[in-house]
């Protein structure tokens, strides 16, 4: 129902009650709206209407946990895009992966991705955390903070060795061998810590049916639930830490 | 009595003495507590590991001819590779003379009864596979991270904190049945008694 | 709206219906200057242009708005990040392939077995202690000695120079995880033993 007028197409979208219903305000130009626009957004609601000036400059906080966390969403995406055609059996993985790579479309780009992406996200989540202990952001009230945040650093390296295991090619065969036996030195448990987490004495099919679901639904989800308690904790403790 | 910040005095029972109130209290916890122990027990019980083939079960390996025939020397000492279960079937007798004539065996033995030894190839340090009896020493020796082993098992180099792990071992109507549901720990580190070369009087396969 | 100009934070939540739409808002002291002697404090002359109801007299220990509106400051420089990092995944991930090697198999060995990059140093130290020490003492002391550090530091100070021995005792956690880990990595190769990357070549893979 153009009318002939310039923007007519999109002042009728915009005018339409389906649009208005979906959102409740105008394009955000003022600071009333813009507030709006944060608080009536269950994405945006994350954040706090105002931050700190200093909280977004670059060389503040470099961005590392929000890279961090943009590298959990990538990851959660190229992931779920490889599990389509990915089969947890030893007589299958390989073979599985070997098609990502030759025959599907872009297949080889996802799992070079979610393979860079994941390596990555080990070293920014490393560096998150000393960015946030050279300002000494672990300080009261921030403290259990912290604490969520060495939980989190755990469930990224338990995530990314996981997913080692799941091509069941020599590297990941042997990484895994020799990663799980560090285990068996843990004293009293140690052989049975081992003999749980690889579903048997050595690395086998049940480990890689273990290791696969640990990778795409257990410590991803465990994971969201401590990443939704570290936001939540940024916000109830005062937003960002302040310079030293 | 004691006094609430906001509601005033609040009624209870005497200090020391708990009311019956703060009694549920508690025994809700208790119970909260209980339940979610059983909780994860019963989760770690249902992830336990139910191994039924392969390491992990018992596994019959067949009598000495049997043996014999798939691997010849293994009458000359050469332990016998069972892939399968991932081991080394060690014919001591012949193993010992076959160590003792530096891989010059003059008598062989085909049937070395219960003198046998199921020793786990997984290397105890970091789950290396133990390669077949390296020919220069008459030792194993790990290709990870060098950690050697005599013939029997015993540690003599590297950085394994024991010797090779084995399996017990029993003789069931003439076959060699092994159970892999238990792991014998190796020998500690320094166990002497047999083999007593050092590491650096003999040639090595590995570093 | 000119409310953004303003340089009170606060000011922002009682949209002021009375001043007038068109007049630039100022506050005494912020105003555009008329022309008076350059340099001589003082003798600034300033003009009225709108006159602006506070709620209360009381603003003056309110200092300077040190806070940003998230939309669009904050959202334009996480948005600038989430570009940023995507170019560098797509770039990396288009010329860089996944290392694949030949199919797991339990039989054979390969020369060199190592774990995932990031538990090299803890390999790295099972070289040298023995197993219960490397295997399970450093890396609970090293996690449960990260999650302690806001218990163990409990000064309010949060310079360097104020909390020294707590940098020692990260720098030491940080920088020997990276020493252990870079030898782990680079240094090693065929039976543990020691390498050199420029001689022996690299016996790594990510």
């Amino acid at each position: 129902m153009s009318n002939g007028e310039r923007g007519g197409i999109s002042r009728f979208i915009r005018e339409s009650a389906v649009w208005r219903s979906l959102f409740r305000q105008p394009y955000p130009t003022t600071s009333r709206t813009r507030a709006l626009a944060v608080m009536n957004n269950v994405f945006l609601h994350l954040h706090p209407v105002r931050v700190k000036r200093h909280a977004v400059r670059y060389t503040y906080t470099f961005c590392l946990g929000g890279i961090s966390f943009f590298l959990f969403l990538a990851l959660t995406l190229t992931g779920l895009y490889l599990m389509f055609f990915y089969v947890p059996s030893i007589s299958r993985a390989y073979q599985d992966i070997q098609v990502i790579e030759a025959s599907v479309a872009f297949g080889s780009f996802v799992r070079n991705m979610h393979r860079w992406a994941a390596h990555l996200m080990v070293l920014t989540v490393f560096l998150h955390m000393i960015r946030v202990f050279y300002h000494g952001a672990y300080k009261p009230p921030r403290e259990f903070n912290w604490v969520v945040g060495v939980v989190l650093l755990f469930c990224t390296l338990w995530l990314s060795f996981t997913g080692y295991l799941l091509p069941w090619d020599q590297i990941a065969f042997w990484a895994i061998t020799v990663g799980t036996q560090m285990a068996v030195y843990a004293p009293l448990v140690g052989a049975e810590t081992s003999f749980f987490l690889l579903g048997g004495i050595q690395v086998g099919q049940d480990t890689l049916l273990r290791f696969y679901v640990m990778h795409v639904i257990a410590f991803p989800l465990i994971t969201a639930i401590f990443l939704v308690v570290h936001f939540w904790r940024i916000r109830k403790d005062g937003g960002i830490s302040g310079p030293v | 009595m004691t006094q609430h910040a906001s509601y005033g005095p609040v009624h209870g029972p005497p200090e020391g003495e708990i009311s019956r109130r703060g009694f549920m209290r508690r025994m809700l916890g208790v119970g909260t507590g209980l339940l979610s122990l059983q909780f994860i027990g019963g989760t770690i019980a249902f992830l336990w590991p139910n191994v039924t083939e392969g390491l992990g079960a018992q596994i019959t390996l067949g009598t000495a001819e049997t043996i014999n025939t798939a691997a010849p020397q293994w009458a000359e000492g050469l332990p016998y590779v069972y892939n399968q279960a991932n081991l080394f079937f060690v014919n001591v007798p012949a193993g010992q003379a076959r160590v003792e004539g530096e891989g010059l065996v003059t008598t062989p033995i085909p049937d070395p009864g219960d003198e046998v030894v199921a020793l786990w190839r997984k290397c105890p340090h970091l789950g290396c596979q133990v390669p077949q009896l390296c020919e220069a020493s008459q030792w194993f020796e790990c290709l990870c991270h060098g950690s050697k082993y005599t013939i029997l098992g015993q540690h003599r180099d590297g950085p394994a904190p024991r010797g090779l792990d084995s399996f017990p071992v029993s003789v069931v109507d003439g076959e060699y049945v092994i159970d892999t549901r238990e792991v014998v720990s190796g020998p500690p580190a320094g166990t002497t008694g047999f083999d007593e070369r050092t590491t650096d009087s003999i040639d090595h396969c590995t570093g | 709206m000119t409310i953004e100009k303003r340089p009170n934070a606060t000011a922002d939540k009682n949209v002021p219906t009375q001043a007038p739409a068109r007049a630039p808002l100022t506050t005494p002291g912020t105003g555009p200057k008329l022309p008076g002697p350059p340099g001589v404090p003082g003798t600034e002359r300033f003009r009225l242009l709108a006159y602006v109801k506070q709620e209360s007299m009381v603003r003056v220990d309110k200092r300077p708005d040190e806070t940003l509106l998230t939309w669009p400051h904050l959202l334009r420089a996480e948005f600038v990040m989430a570009m940023l990092i995507s170019g560098l995944l797509v770039v990396t991930s288009v010329f860089i392939r996944a290392p694949l090697e030949e199919m797991a198999n339990s039989a054979i060995t390969p020369h060199v077995a190592k774990a995932p990059w990031y538990f090299l140093g803890l390999q790295e130290i099972l070289s040298y202690f023995n197993a219960t020490v490397a295997g399970v003492l450093v890396p609970a002391f090293y996690l449960g000695g990260l999650a302690m550090i806001p218990f163990i530091d409990r000064s309010p100070y949060k310079a360097a120079r104020d909390r020294k021995l707590m940098w020692v005792f990260f720098m030491c956690l940080m920088l020997g995880g990276l020493l252990v880990t870079l030898i782990g990595s680079f240094f090693r190769g065929p039976a543990w033993a020691w390498t050199w990357p420029w001689i022996d070549g690299l016996f790594f893979t990510l």
